[in-house]
């Protein structure tokens, strides 16, 4: 069953057409990879489904059966969708707790005004979802620096909360925007362990955009390719590895140097 | 320092107790101040507490908007505006002095509408911030504020030049609060309780919220937080505080109000106070608030005579400092006590774990 799917969907910005036409399904409970060349439109791909852009008309997105096209972002947030972003944007001057609490954000069971008139539920509420989400920073390994701002976190430790953020949200499907990016090949092992108990464990589906061809290959069941803004091939990693389109626009300049150094060689 | 760190301990020793005993004893301390005041100085310094509290809850509401949820709003003293002249026109007598409007309400049911028509204000004032930021938000707020201000200059019927004169002071029963004294329980307790409130909010997931768009709006939204809703929220959360202050302020001794009261140059004393504070601290806003007041009344009067011309400099003072402020102590006094706080939980936690490895050998 497709968790989530796009049809027609479309995006420009100005005479520039970043997403062209993409008809696209992720099944539940898979990990589908989207990978393309630097500007193909993967990002923009994953601010139109989150609603941080609108998608041109003519364009159609459902989440869960729920048509989320043109829909604000917190409604499609609040449907359980979450994402990463490639440059994290954590709250840099909350705890680390703080942050994962705003994940939780969508979950709260007391209104905006009740912290006024009815301190002492909001202060129980409050203690059940601190627990909840210490066991959480318990489980990626942040929970001893759950007091400190963010901003004092090293770059492991922030792409850790980043996800950690996400998965607060309790979501059902988790958009991953480059989640290895700066790491080291070790780390980004570590990292897509991490990430796939913890789709075992809160039964998610994930999206997830790399530029680490490796990663992606080990651990998609499924692989789009983007080239400026058009799907141009799709399928499991050993086809879309040996699909042409995909090793002439993604490989191909690699293949092309290859050529060249053995041309130069000999 | 160490002092500090003792008084420090003892509030959070009574915070363990029960979470308001720190305020009860905050509250039992503050009662005889006006007596110690009038004892040790005079009778004007109390008038000068007075103004204190009140902008102890403008300074304390603004950190909401601003420094909670990072919208700049230079337009919250044409709110203070808008409570104290609702509050003061509703409970005149009608057919007052030179004109001004006059409902005749009593005093106690005037303030909490004028509270509500300032909310209801704060929500005109904060739609701009859906589709501005920064300093344009800054200067649509700062249009809307001062439009307010001349508004009531030229309308006879909220004052004008002349201002509203013989606003009723509010009555427990037979007694009159017109007293300096008498008045400071009111402004006091609302103080006290504005402090309380901004703690509750801050320390909620509404607090939280704010806080996650000041710090990345679009991340905000795609946790899931109406940024629209969160945001225009703040706006009359820090309303209903300028709005009280407002109207406490129309109804306090000698009941009298000018649109003088409300300038540009208030609002700048105003941001002072939050400037100073930290932005987004709540006892950083208040010790601002206390500091600046003290300051503002002191420096009123302070004339040079060039060349037997006398020049007013208390607004190039202000506004330097503002600008000195920002550049030097962008952290203001709530980064001082940050710091402190931090020192704090560091210490306590090396201790424990010195504490338990002594345990364990």
């Amino acid at each position: 069953m497709a968790l989530l799917e796009t049809l027609n969907l479309s995006k420009s910005f100005g005479g520039l057409q970043a997403i062209d036409n993409v008809s696209l399904r992720v099944d539940e409970n898979s990990v589908h990879g989207l990978i393309g060349p630097n500007g193909s439109g993967k990002s923009t791909f994953f601010n139109l489904l989150t609603g941080v852009y609108q998608p041109d008309i003519g364009s159609h997105i459902s989440f869960n059966n729920i048509d989320i096209t043109n829909k604000p972002a917190h409604y499609i947030a609040s449907q359980g969708l979450a994402r990463t972003f490639q440059l994290l944007r954590l709250y840099g001057e909350l705890s680390v707790l703080e942050n994962v609490l705003v994940g939780y954000h969508p979950h709260t069971k007391y209104g905006p005004l009740a912290p006024l008139i009815m301190g002492a539920e909001v202060r129980r509420q409050d203690k059940l979802v601190k627990e909840e989400m210490m066991d959480l920073l318990e489980f990626i390994g942040l929970a001893e620096h759950a007091e400190i701002p963010a901003a004092e976190l090293s770059g492991g430790q922030r792409r850790l909360l980043a996800l950690g953020r996400a998965i607060a949200m309790k979501p059902k499907m988790l958009l991953l925007d480059e989640p290895g990016a700066g790491l080291s090949p070790v780390n980004v092992d570590n990292l897509m362990a991490t990430i796939l108990t913890l789709k075992e464990r809160y039964n998610l589906t994930i999206v997830v955009v790399e530029h680490i061809l490796k990663v992606v290959m080990a651990t998609c069941d499924t692989i789009s390719v983007l080239d400026h803004g058009q799907k141009i091939s799709e399928g499991s990693p050993t086809f879309v590895k040996n699909d042409p389109a995909v090793v002439e626009a993604y490989l191909g300049r690699e293949m092309a140097d290859e050529d060249i150094r053995a041309a130069m060689n000999s | 320092m160490i002092i500090l760190s003792k008084l420090t301990d003892i509030f959070e020793y009574l915070a363990k107790r029960h979470r308001l005993l720190p305020w009860l004893l905050a509250y039992v301390l503050l009662l005889p101040l006006p007596f110690v005041l009038a004892g040790l100085f005079n009778e004007y310094l109390i008038d000068l507490v007075n103004r204190i509290c009140l902008f102890i809850l403008l300074a304390v509401g603004l950190n909401i908007v601003k420094g909670f949820c990072g919208q700049v709003t230079v337009g919250h003293i044409g709110l203070y505006a808008i409570g104290a002249v609702t509050s003061a026109v509703l409970s005149l007598e009608p057919g007052g002095f030179g004109g001004a409007l006059g409902f005749g309400w009593p005093v106690w049911l005037a303030i909490p509408t004028a509270v509500l028509v300032t909310a209801f204000a704060g929500l005109i004032i904060g739609l701009p911030s859906v589709r501005l930021q920064g300093a344009y938000l800054a200067l649509a707020t700062l249009g809307l504020g001062e439009s307010v201000r001349i508004f009531i200059a030229v309308t006879p019927a909220l004052g004008s030049s002349t201002g509203l004169m013989m606003i009723p002071a509010p009555s427990v029963g037979s007694f009159t609060l017109d007293s300096f004294t008498s008045y400071y329980y009111i402004v006091m307790t609302a103080a006290l309780f504005g402090i309380y409130f901004s703690f509750s909010i801050l320390r909620s997931a509404t607090g939280r919220a704010f806080q996650a768009i000041r710090e990345d709006t679009t991340a905000a939204a795609v946790n899931g937080i109406n940024v629209i809703k969160y945001k225009l929220l703040a706006f009359v959360f820090s309303a209903v505080y300028a709005g009280l202050a407002g109207a406490l302020f129309a109804h306090m001794p000698p009941g009298y109000l000018h649109h003088n009261n409300f300038t540009v140059i208030e609002m700048v004393t105003l941001l002072l106070m939050v400037v100073l504070g930290g932005i987004g601290n709540v006892w950083g806003g208040v010790i601002g608030a206390i500091v600046v007041a003290i300051a503002y009344d002191q420096t009123k009067d302070l004339v040079f005579y060039f060349m037997d011309r006398p020049i007013v400099i208390q607004p190039l003072v202000f506004g330097l400092s503002m600008v000195l402020l920002v550049m030097f102590m962008p952290r203001g006094i709530g980064g001082w006590i940050e710091d402190f706080q931090r020192n704090r939980r560091f210490i306590r936690r090396s201790e424990e774990r010195l504490n338990g490895s002594t345990r364990n050998t």
